[in-house]
């Protein structure tokens, strides 16, 4: 680049060689976005943990309780590992982290069932491992449920009730369960469709302030202003828009990463989904250059847009839902991108309905891309007059 | 050394960065994570209602329903159509369609069917109204079925009065299933890690950028390499101590989060998590070469630790390239153990595995620290005086 050089394409190619020449730029462009859709994409990839280790604990050991034992045995989500002779045992183990939870017969079982002594069966999951306590107490129960049914079976039909009615008997109502666009319950579509796209906002975040931050930081800004003959948006303009390419271009795979090689659900239209993950960039951008507008230094705006990114995962609300949080906590997950972009998401890709539904979703993207104009001139000042505070 | 430890003692003080790391961070992160997920359990998520039935049988398992913790009526559509509007709309988060001739099979004796249709962005929403519905179909179910008995074989009852066989369950460590007291213990976990790692980051970046950016002395590691690094630990320490208890102590007992540990022990299980973080962030600073670039190379990581540390997916069940990408990370073992003892009441030996690990790898992170620190970190902070000296 020649001294002197002026206008939008001279910044621009300047911005071009600062991030090839930098090796941060494209481990924070490239390397760190790609490595995590990869990372989350194949971490979540079986859907859901199968045969999580657990103990049985049969206090009784007859017949009846062993028949318990074989049935609990040959459910898909449960791996019996452990044979524990006390309560005291199958805690130890669970202490040890060697269990996830345990099924408990009590003594004389049987003949206390038989004579109608109501025993009790008792099952204990390890509820701080979320998933695989989940995953136990659903297969615990079911068992626990089918063995008082073949006991009631036996019951009813004692008492002379044939054999064709007896499963009306059994079970007057029941209400099946339909999970609409994800019917395997594939934990993969639910964390990946809003871990992946949060990433992608945190390292949009970091980049701009980070790029932004630079030139002040070591005084170029007053050159990069001069380029753009004092214009602090032609001077955002061409340092961001090589940047937004790149994002971009990012961003288009993310989706075809989740939508096309992951399978994950798109029951809606590609266009909108593209449409929503381009207005997503800019959003990011926007917001991004709000924080450094608002906080032009470089380590305290980097230290906001770290500290957004990273609550982002839990309050823009991907496991906890919005109306459950204490209402100040809900009004947060509306200040980031992401919330929007997984709202989105729901509507358009997992449910596919009607993009009017979704309106609100996209109008938010515009205030966020819009958000910047209101103080671009607070950072003309500091391009200005650089400081660097550490 | 204790040279060193006295001026590192001032020059960390004085730098807002790093103290923000060491303050800002363990005080204020924790809570506010906290906050957010504090409400614990998902509770009165709407549910909109067909009834083609509109009988007594019908509306009292809407009723039944409604009473339910996890589920809330908002209200009867009058058909699918309108029902999946207000899902759309985001008024309703699952519908339950009750089809016509619902009392009439009842009265038939043959078994009657309703559909629950779950949106399923959030599974926790989708969890809370299956256990309602299964809830509410088991006790519905022995309710009519005793009746039914009674009209069959009068007598019969008598049998079977009740339920035959009782079914209890028992959540350990959380006992509340709350979703605050499941992700919070180990989320500090990696607080603790990811603040120790992004100090001393930081602080290899400053050494780079020199006196005139920072003010920084580059000098500073002059006596030996490992004594600096020593020395620096112990005076980090120091500055951490305080918020290592708030945060592994406090924060639970304020946010009451399972605690059936003993202190003492949670802190001496700690002692290895923490050094073997410096371990980790000598070796970083490898990799800086200015101080905030430590923002944009490590604060994404924090997803990766968190994501190997099987609280999301269990370390059993993960890819072996993964297993052992986070068999190296000392969070993984600290949040493992941490949560055991914190949680579920297990003592320092019930969890020797993870302590010796975390020992372990202590040893080897310092030993890669050292490494970076010796041939990496010095020659160039050395070859950068050596510039400025000569210009």
């Amino acid at each position: 680049m020649k001294i002197g050089d002026r206008g939008v394409k001279a910044i621009m190619l300047r911005s071009m060689v600062q991030i090839v020449r930098r090796p941060v730029y494209w481990t924070g462009f490239l390397m760190l976005p790609l490595f995590l859709f990869l990372f989350i994409g194949s971490m979540l990839d079986k859907g859901l943990p199968t045969r999580v280790p657990a103990a049985i604990v049969d206090r009784d050991g007859s017949a009846l309780s062993r028949g318990i034992t074989q049935d609990l045995g040959g459910m898909q989500m449960v791996n019996l590992t452990h044979c524990a002779q006390s309560f005291s045992e199958a805690r130890h183990l669970m202490q040890k982290g060697d269990i996830y939870g345990f099924f408990l017969i009590p003594e004389n079982f049987q003949a206390d069932l038989l004579a109608g002594r109501k025993p009790v069966i008792t099952f204990y999951t390890n509820m701080t491992y979320y998933v695989p306590g989940t995953m136990l107490f659903k297969t615990f129960k079911s068992t626990a449920v089918y063995a008082k049914a073949g006991i009631a079976k036996n019951v009813v039909q004692s008492v002379g009730i044939d054999a064709e009615n007896l499963a009306s008997v059994m079970m007057p109502i029941n209400i099946a369960a339909r999970p609409i666009g994800n019917p395997q319950l594939n934990y993969g579509i639910y964390l990946g469709n809003s871990f992946i796209p949060c990433v992608l906002q945190l390292m949009i975040m970091l980049m701009t302030v980070f790029s932004i931050g630079q030139e002040i930081k070591y005084g170029t800004s007053v050159h990069l202003l001069k380029m753009a003959d004092g214009s602090i948006f032609k001077a955002m303009f061409a340092k961001l828009f090589p940047q937004t390419v790149i994002w971009v271009v990012v961003a288009f795979f993310m989706t075809s990463w989740l939508y096309r090689f992951n399978h994950f659900p798109m029951n809606g239209s590609w266009g909108w989904m593209l449409l929503s993950e381009l207005m997503f960039v800019l959003a990011c951008q926007g917001f991004a250059i709000f924080v450094i507008c608002v906080l032009p230094n470089l380590r305290f705006s980097l230290s906001v847009c770290a500290l957004l990114g990273i609550l982002s995962f839990s309050i823009a609300a991907f496991s906890f839902p919005v109306p459950s949080m204490y209402t100040g906590m809900q009004l947060f997950s509306y200040l980031v991108p992401i919330r929007y972009n997984f709202l989105i998401y729901v509507d358009q890709a997992l449910n596919g309905i009607d993009i009017t539904y979704s309106k609100w979703w996209f109008i938010a993207y515009i205030i966020f891309m819009l958000l910047p104009f209101t103080l671009l001139w607070r950072l003309k000042k500091y391009m200005q007059h650089p400081v660097y505070v550490p | 050394m204790f040279d060193v430890y006295c001026r590192e003692f001032k020059l960390v003080t004085h730098d807002v960065g790093i103290m923000l790391f060491f303050i800002f961070l363990p005080f204020v992160y924790p809570i506010i994570y906290s906050l957010i997920y504090n409400p614990e359990l998902v509770k009165e998520v709407p549910l909109v209602i067909v009834d083609h039935d509109r009988t007594p049988l019908s509306r009292e398992l809407v009723r039944k329903i409604d009473a339910c913790d996890q589920a809330h009526v908002i209200g009867y559509a009058a058909d699918l159509n309108e029902a999946r509007h207000a899902v759309n709309s985001h008024k309703a988060y699952g519908i339950l369609e009750i089809p016509e001739g619902f009392a009439r099979k009842n009265g038939r004796m043959e078994t009657a069917n309703a559909v629950l249709y779950g949106e399923m962005s959030l599974l926790l929403r989708y969890k809370g109204f299956l256990i309602a519905t299964t809830n509410v179909m088991q006790d519905f179910s022995t309710e009519l079925m005793t009746a039914k008995i009674d009209d069959i074989a009068p007598l019969a009852e008598t049998v079977m009065s009740g339920d035959p066989l009782p079914i209890d369950n028992v959540s350990m460590g959380n006992i509340r299933s709350g979703f605050d007291s499941f992700i919070m213990p180990g989320v500090l976990i990696l607080i603790l890690q990811q603040c120790i790692i992004l100090a001393v980051g930081m602080a290899g970046g400053a050494r780079h950028e020199g006196a005139r950016l920072t003010g920084y002395d580059p000098v500073n590691s002059a006596p030996s390499v490992l004594l600096t690094m020593i020395a620096q630990t112990l005076c980090y320490i120091t500055i951490l101590i305080v918020p290592v208890i708030f945060m592994l102590h406090f924060v639970p007992l304020i946010f009451r989060f399972p605690m059936a540990g003993n202190t003492l022990e949670i802190f001496a299980f700690i002692l290895p998590l923490v050094l073997a973080s410096f371990g980790v962030g000598f070796t970083f600073q490898a990799l800086v070469t200015e101080r905030e670039s430590v923002f944009v190379l490590w604060v994404v990581t924090s997803l990766i630790f968190l994501l190997l540390s099987g609280l999301i997916w269990p370390l059993y069940d993960m890819w072996p390239a993964w297993r052992a990408l986070a068999d190296i990370c000392p969070s993984t073992w600290g949040v493992e153990g941490y949560i055991k003892m914190n949680a579920n009441g297990a003592s320092l030996s019930q969890v020797g595995i993870p302590y010796r690990n975390l020992w372990i790898l202590t040893a080897v992170w310092w030993v890669a620290g050292y490494c970076a620190r010796r041939w990496v970190v010095r020659p160039a902070t050395s070859a950068r005086t050596g510039n400025r000296q000569a210009v």
